[in-house]
């Protein structure tokens, strides 16, 4: 069985990242990754392993799924 | 008591000096890692490696441009230096320019570098395949066809070449294909 190209995986960790006031060096140092595989990871241009997305999720007190999506994310318009 | 500094034998680097390059300590050479820049230095180092090869044909072009022994020595002297510095100080840049990604150990690695780490290694291993093919087609079929004449080409500047393509067409693959972030 050959493998299938890799399906795109939306999220929404730069958004959550920056409502929490974190840098992008300081999500990478609390997940233990490289500040530039974390704007791999926001830009979809990497797809983090589980045990990853989960620090991630964790660090950004969000769960899984409300983070990472196969479907892209709706745009939420702040009037406030 | 402050942590000592391990080295990495089978890699050839220290703990220190890979942290170090990861963590972009020295920001003079920030310049160099822009994906434009990379690609630069990436064409560099191959006109290198293929200068170097080319010292081979040594014998060949020293009859053609008629030198007398003593001038010979001299321009060979410093042909030979410039483009082995070259090529020495270009594998040196290109090592920073990828923060020694293709030198690394697993163990200071995270998992995205790990994985464009090994498929730099998986092209790197394609290409020196197909060189290794050519050079061996070369050495069999070359004296046959009689391509390199009585005074054909000095091994020993091929050689070179050769290492220092198998010691930096790793980075060279990284440093063409990663992305600016």
């Amino acid at each position: 069985m050959s493998r299938q190209p890799e399906e795109p995986i939306f999220n929404r960790i730069e958004e959550l990242r920056i409502e929490k006031g974190l840098s992008r060096q300081q999500l990478a140092d609390a997940v233990g990754v490289h500040y530039q595989t974390v704007g791999y990871l926001e830009r979809g241009e990497y797809n983090p392993s589980l045990s990853l997305a989960l620090k991630i999720s964790k660090e950004l007190q969000t769960s899984v799924g409300e983070i990472f999506s196969l479907t892209p994310f709706r745009k939420v318009r702040n009037n406030a | 008591m402050p942590r000592r500094n391990k080295i990495y034998w089978f890699e050839g680097v220290t703990e220190k000096g890979v942290k170090s390059l990861l963590n972009d300590e020295n920001s003079k050479f920030r310049w160099l890692r822009s994906q434009r820049n990379r690609r630069v230095l990436v064409v560099l180092m191959s006109l290198g490696l293929i200068l170097t090869a080319s010292g081979s044909y040594w014998t060949s072009i020293k009859k053609e441009l008629n030198l007398n022994s003593e001038v010979e020595i001299i321009v060979f002297s410093i042909a030979a230096i410039f483009v082995l510095f070259s090529v020495v100080g270009g594998y040196s840049f290109l090592r920073i320019s990828v923060r020694g990604l293709a030198d690394a150990p697993d163990e200071l690695l995270d998992e995205r570098q790990i994985q464009v780490r090994n498929t730099s290694f998986r092209y790197a291993y394609l290409v020196m395949g197909y060189i290794v093919l050519i050079l061996m087609l070369l050495m069999i079929v070359g004296p046959r066809l009689e391509l390199f004449g009585s005074d054909g080409p000095d091994g020993s500047f091929l050689l070179i070449s050769v290492m220092f393509i198998f010691a930096s067409l790793p980075s060279m693959i990284l440093a063409w294909r990663e992305k600016d972030i």
